[in-house]
């Protein structure tokens, strides 16, 4: 046995030497301000004002929760708001066959359930007589974002498995193809947003030219109401098809190959064999795919923000930019600290999904 | 091969075209000229061929406007993200993936939570941490908060576990140190790794918006993706429409290079990051 010099380190000591510099800047820029956010989202607090004179905040307790989700005579009912809570009993009902009468994944059964009580709860809130929200545009850009959401995802999630199920061969021609379509994934929400913009506008873009050139008239998409929230769908798909893709050729690597085969004996081939091979054995891709998209396009931010401003009319505001703008541009970073602590929760309980699933699978 | 596979691969040609168009479209503008496409946008083909053809839009970026500038703070602190992150996550994910010692599981388990907080919930208080410290508009304001999200230690720890424990055992017997060991014997072990946080980590960098758009608020610290948003709304009037394409194309060009050269590492890079973080 050699004899250890006294200067070596011993595990304990070398182990905290090696981990310091992340729990130093894990501790400093992420857990720091993550609680001071909640702490800012209790104050009025003016970003010019407190910038200029530390002192000038004010302990408000939750009163900022309040004034973004809240309001004056709020009361509740059921059809209040029709298409939400329709789309909640929708969810419900769908739910409450789906566990009585298959045997799919319960954690999905109760997954769809739980939403959709929480949708009908939530959008039965309205102002009574005499009433209002103090924030008059909060909840609506929730419900921008949920619509986003709700048109991005099945839109990327769709296209992206047919696309899989089509290139899940391993030649040199499919490879090709693979890398084309994903190609516009690595690009930045900028540059996304420069092509696309032009791309829509009514008197230079692409689409425009190819109209006029069939005899239509162009659709002014950026600018109107109809077909705002369209566009911003149409440029994210382009953009961020690729990763759902990659994911689900992933998956489709390990169907083995004897259950074609067996299939094929049986006569199954082609879209047969999509729909009773490839997704019931994709069925846990899917799920994982659909949880990343959710998580991924609630954060959306720089479509709206830099190819419709919001608008028209808030039909494009979305939650994220709204933080940024209550924060930003009026300063007022107790309130958007409050709607960003609302987004936390949201994204976090989405997290929690993704974690469930993902554990399911080992 | 038979013929079905012909076919499909024809009937796939045609959907892949399409989704090229927009990236071919953004790059024929930027090799017209000005003049012509404040007419029409549609010359050749609708524009998706650059004829009459001319490069002096790149010319012009390069002369003047802060472009090049712009792209000289992307690599600066993509190049610094990537470094810090490998730094920060190889030393963390090797001591949490091997080493013995109290709290190991508590400290594990705080860095897993860490995952769930999105940069949208944190920008706020980053913002106000780094106005009092009088940070912004500067090179680490844009780089420190990303050193802090555990992806990378993640991935690292998931790497490191994988390593069988023979080799470290053997130099463990010999008296070689545990730092010695790390750098050693680990680090050149955990070279593809390493490879797809830097990828992941590079892109982020080069592609991040939000944090730049609070943090950098003098043109001389915009970083090439805030740029190219400050330029992409007037483009009409000031710069002209073939010049903003053109910085677009030069925005993009690191990216993609990257991207077709080490195609397996970004797919790889980019599924890790798309699926925690």
């Amino acid at each position: 046995m050699r004899e250890t010099p006294k200067r070596k380190l011993s595990q304990t000591q070398a182990a905290w030497v090696l981990l310091v510099p992340f729990l130093a800047t894990y501790a400093l820029f992420l857990v720091y301000p993550f609680f001071r956010g909640v702490w800012i989202s209790l104050h009025d607090w003016n970003l010019l004002a407190v910038a200029f004179n530390p002192d000038a905040k004010e302990f408000v307790g939750m009163r900022n929760y309040e004034r973004v989700m809240w309001g004056r005579n709020i009361e509740w009912g059921l059809l209040a708001t029709p298409f939400w809570q329709g789309l909640g009993l929708t969810g419900l009902a769908l739910s409450v066959i789906l566990g009585a009468a298959t045997k799919s994944s319960r954690f999905n059964v109760i997954a769809l359930g739980v939403a959709s009580a929480f949708l009908i709860v939530v959008s039965g809130f309205h102002p009574g007589e005499e009433g209002r929200w103090y924030d008059r545009r909060f909840w609506p850009t929730v419900g921008n974002t949920l619509v986003f959401v709700g048109l991005a995802v099945p839109g990327v999630t769709i296209s992206a498995l047919l696309l899989a199920a089509a290139l899940n061969r391993e030649t040199r021609a499919m490879g090709v193809l693979r890398t084309l379509f994903f190609l516009s994934q690595v690009l930045s929400v900028t540059v996304v947003t420069l092509i696309w913009q032009i791309m829509f506008s009514p008197r230079q873009g692409l689409i425009a030219n190819i109209t006029k050139t069939m005899g239509g008239t162009p659709i002014n998409w950026l600018t109107d109401q109809q077909f705002a929230m369209a566009a911003i769908v149409i440029a994210t798909i382009w953009w961020s098809l690729g990763i759902a893709m990659i994911l689900f050729l992933a998956g489709l690597q390990d169907i083995s190959k004897d259950i074609y085969e067996a299939a094929a004996l049986d006569n199954a081939r082609g879209v047969k064999a999509f729909v009773f091979i490839t997704l019931p054995n994709l069925k846990r891709t899917i799920t994982t795919v659909v949880v990343l998209q959710i998580i991924l396009h609630f954060q959306v931010f720089g479509q709206s923000h830099l190819m419709t401003q919001g608008g028209p009319n808030d039909t494009t505001q979305v939650l994220v930019r709204y933080i940024y703008q209550t924060g930003f541009r009026d300063s007022e970073l107790g309130r958007a600290s409050a709607m960003a602590v609302f987004l936390f929760i949201i994204m976090g309980s989405f997290s929690v999904i993704q974690f469930i699933v993902g554990r399911e699978k080992t | 091969m038979n013929r079905s596979y012909y076919w499909l691969v024809l009937g796939l040609s045609i959907p892949a075209f399409l989704w090229l168009v927009p990236t071919i479209w953004m790059v024929s503008l930027s090799f017209q000229p000005n003049e012509v496409l404040a007419r029409t946008t549609s010359t050749t083909f609708f524009g998706l061929i650059p004829i009459p053809f001319t490069a002096e839009n790149y010319g012009a970026l390069f002369a003047f406007g802060q472009t090049p500038w712009w792209f000289l703070n992307s690599i600066i602190v993509a190049v610094g993200m990537t470094l810090g992150v490998l730094a920060v996550s190889t030393t963390a994910g090797y001591v949490l993936a091997r080493m013995e010692f109290p709290f190991k599981r508590t400290i594990t388990l705080i860095c897993l939570i860490g995952l769930m907080v999105p940069e949208q919930a944190v920008f706020i208080p980053l913002y106000t941490m780094f106005a009092d410290f009088g940070w912004h508009n500067s090179y680490h304001a844009l780089i420190l908060p990303r050193m802090a999200v555990p992806i990378g230690v993640f991935l690292m720890m998931q790497f490191f576990r994988a390593i069988p424990k023979d080799i470290e055992e053997a130099a463990r017997l010999d008296g070689v140190t545990w730092l010695k060991i790390f750098w050693y014997v680990m680090l050149p072990l955990a070279r593809p790794a390493m490879m797809t946080l830097a990828i992941l980590t590079f892109l982020y960098a080069w592609n991040d918006y939000l944090w730049p758009l609070v943090s950098a608020q003098q043109r001389d610290y915009f970083t090439i993706t805030l740029g190219l948003a400050s330029i992409q709304s007037n483009f009409a009037q000031s710069e002209g429409l073939g010049r903003v394409m053109a910085s677009g194309v030069i925005a993009s060009l690191p990216v993609v290079i990257l991207f077709l050269i080490f195609q397996r590492y970004v797919v790889q890079a980019m599924t890790v990051g798309g699926s925690k973080g």
